[in-house]
């Protein structure tokens, strides 16, 4: 930035504290003075009484002012510090932490950047507590590179195209800290603003060919990484003395336009989930029902085919032992099985004998009386 | 002594003035450029204290740092007519004092006018024979150095050196951006009908696979039953026949004896008979 400027005063940015150094003659331009009040008129007495005690005097006076003068030199750098020892504005050394001593105004002044502190860069949106952005602290008066960060609509900042022409709203936080406080403090203007122009610039480099669902998905490790080294490397390139120590994707969300449709999706795919389960359900229930009824349906037939095979062994063998007492007496035990088995029907039976020899005569038949047929008489 | 002290602050002020007019810092991040009466004499870039002629030569402060400049966003057509708009920065630094003081003066805003001017023209050059897709794509890189270079040798009479030009942001204008949004939600619903669809074929499948095995389970387990059935009758009928083989007629006549009793025992049945029936034959007297 040129400028003219009074060489006395280097820098003038206008944002460094005011100089501790031995202060500025006030501008005593003012009003004619009138006499002095009482006060002010005994020390003017003082002080000419003492310029009139000769040369010895006049020593002690300059030697006090002197000793005052330098001890405005010495300065502390707090422990997360850096301090720049610069010699008529030239970089001469750096202080570390502790008790320092430069030479006092005019000659030397401190630069003091906070070295370790993380600072962070938000991209697509603004935390509530939003940090400042590290403005070197100046005790002797050099005024330090400002960070004049212009307000943007953050929807604009936050919505980017991906590789397949949609649009994802990202929200980005970027860590960095200050590697070499010699690159920070010379190399750039606006170190801290250039971090945040870089990283949105490689953020959207990115996320043009990165596709909409990797974006959404399994892609953001991979594009905090492209963005933290792409980041780095156009940062190195400058030589802003900025380490990138960390991206963070906060947030990567489908358009508020459309994310319902989003939701939607996964809504559907939950749905299908459910209809499959359902259905999965549905089959676990009736298989194993079937089987059940299945390997009754066997059981019930193995259990027929068990008696049946049961009825005809006792059967036969009864038959047989049967046949085996019969065997002994052929026809006595054939007459006499008939005959009992004649006793006990016709015992039970309501018995008419009709002689052909009588058929002319009238039967007397008790027919119909229980609408029973008469049954025909075995042969 | 008051004479001599008199004296002595009007020396002592005196060369306060001069040494103040005649010495002068150029800071570390500094180049000054010293003109005498107007005309430029030297450039001295090297930081720390410096001497001039008082009141005749003039220090002119120009900054040695990366500076940045960020171009207004810009309207471009691209190669394949589609509509960008692209918001731009760049990083330069002053190499030449003196020929910048002589081109565009001590201000800083002059100059940014002319980069704007240089890096929009640039722009729409080198993105109106890119298509849209290069610009997304990794192409980017080469995009972005070409425009540099173009921009940086139309600066080189300014005596300035264009480190970096690099799109920020490159977007489709608000009525594109409202039909992409159109086509994403179109395309979500679109997938969102397909999942669901697909969850309704799955289910219709697996219940219908079940309905399948339960019949076919069901089936097979009636024809295992009538198998089984089968088995035992023949095997009854082997046993029997077995059996009653032995004598035929025997087994006959014992037979219906049995099947008499059972079928005639009831009491309500009525017999007719004739005399002649061999049960009854006695009832004529012995023959």
């Amino acid at each position: 930035m040129p400028s003219d400027q009074n060489p006395w005063t280097s820098g003038g940015n206008g944002s460094g504290r005011p100089p501790t150094g031995p202060a500025p003659v006030p501008p005593w331009g003012g009003p004619p003075r009138r006499l002095p009040p009482p006060e002010l008129h005994h020390l003017w007495n003082l002080l000419r009484r003492l310029l009139n005690g000769g040369p010895r005097v006049l020593a002690a006076l300059f030697i006090g002012a002197v000793a005052i003068w330098l001890a405005t030199g010495f300065f502390r750098v707090q422990p997360d510090e850096q301090g720049l020892v610069l010699r008529f504005g030239a970089y001469n050394r750096s202080a570390p932490p502790g008790l320092n001593y430069c030479l006092p105004y005019p000659f030397e002044s401190v630069l003091l950047l906070p070295v370790t502190r993380i600072n962070r860069v938000e991209i697509g949106f603004r935390s509530e507590n939003d940090e400042d952005q590290p403005v070197p602290r100046s005790p002797t008066g050099m005024s330090t590179p400002e960070s004049d960060q212009p307000e943007r609509d953050l929807s604009e900042e936050s919505l980017m195209l991906t590789g397949d022409e949609n649009i994802v709203d990202i929200n980005v936080a970027v860590f960095w800290r200050i590697s070499n406080a010699y690159a920070y403090a010379f190399n750039t203007r606006n170190p801290a603003y250039t971090v945040k122009s870089a990283a949105e610039s490689v953020l959207r480099q990115v996320i043009g060919h990165t596709l909409i669902q990797s974006a959404l998905t399994e892609g953001r490790a991979a594009i905090e990484e492209a963005v933290t080294t792409g980041t780095q490397k156009i940062l190195d390139q400058y030589g802003t003395g900025v380490e990138i120590t960390q991206v963070q994707l906060q947030k990567v969300d489908p358009p508020p336009e459309v994310i319902e449709s989003f939701r939607d999706v996964q809504r559907a795919n939950t749905d299908a989930d459910r209809a499959r389960n359902e259905a999965q359900a549905y089959a676990n229930d009736i298989v194993p029902r079937a089987r059940g009824d299945a390997a009754a349906v066997v059981a019930q037939a193995e259990g027929q085919k068990a008696a049946a095979i049961a009825n005809a062994t006792g059967e036969a063998q009864r038959f047989l032992d049967v046949y085996e007492a019969y065997a002994q007496a052929k026809d006595v035990t054939l007459k006499r099985l008939y005959i009992e088995t004649m006793q006990d029907v016709l015992s039970h039976a309501d018995v008419t004998v009709v002689d052909d020899k009588l058929r002319n005569l009238l039967p007397v038949l008790p027919l119909g009386g229980n609408g029973r047929a008469p049954a025909e008489a075995p042969r | 002594m008051n004479r001599w002290l008199t004296a002595g602050a009007v020396v002592a002020i005196f060369v306060f003035v001069v040494v103040h007019l005649s010495f002068f810092e150029v800071g570390q991040t500094d180049m000054v450029l010293i003109t005498e009466l107007g005309d430029p004499q030297r450039v001295i870039s090297d930081p720390g204290l410096h001497a001039k002629l008082p009141l005749l030569q003039n220090a002119i402060v120009f900054d040695r740092r990366l500076l940045d400049f960020e171009s207004s966003p810009e309207e471009v057509i691209l190669g394949d007519q589609r509509r960008l708009k692209v918001d731009s920065f760049a990083r330069y630094r002053i190499t030449n004092p003196l020929q910048y003081y002589q081109a565009v003066g001590p201000s800083e805003d002059a100059i940014h006018a002319r980069l704007d001017s240089v890096v929009t023209s640039s722009l729409r050059r080198v993105l109106g024979s890119e298509t849209l897709l290069d610009v997304l794509s990794n192409q980017r890189t080469r995009i972005m150095a070409s425009i540099q270079k173009q921009v940086n040798g139309e600066m080189a009479g300014f005596g300035v050196d264009v480190i970096d030009v690099r799109l920020r942001r490159a977007d489709l204008p608000a009525e594109n951006t409202q039909a992409i949004l159109q086509r994403m939600q179109s395309e979500r619903d679109r997938v969102a009908r397909q999942a669901r669809a697909e969850g309704a074929e799955a289910a219709a499948r697996i219940k219908a696979d079940a309905d399948r095995q339960r019949t076919v389970i069901l089936a097979d387990a009636g024809a295992t039953a009538n198998t089984r059935r089968g088995e035992g009758e023949a095997q009854a009928i082997a046993i029997y026949a077995n059996a009653f083989g032995r004598d035929p007629a025997f087994f006959a006549t014992w037979r219906t004896l049995q099947a008499y009793r059972e079928s005639l025992s009831s009491g309500h049945d009525h017999l007719i008979l004739s005399p002649d029936n061999d049960f009854l034959r006695l009832l004529q007297g012995p023959k």
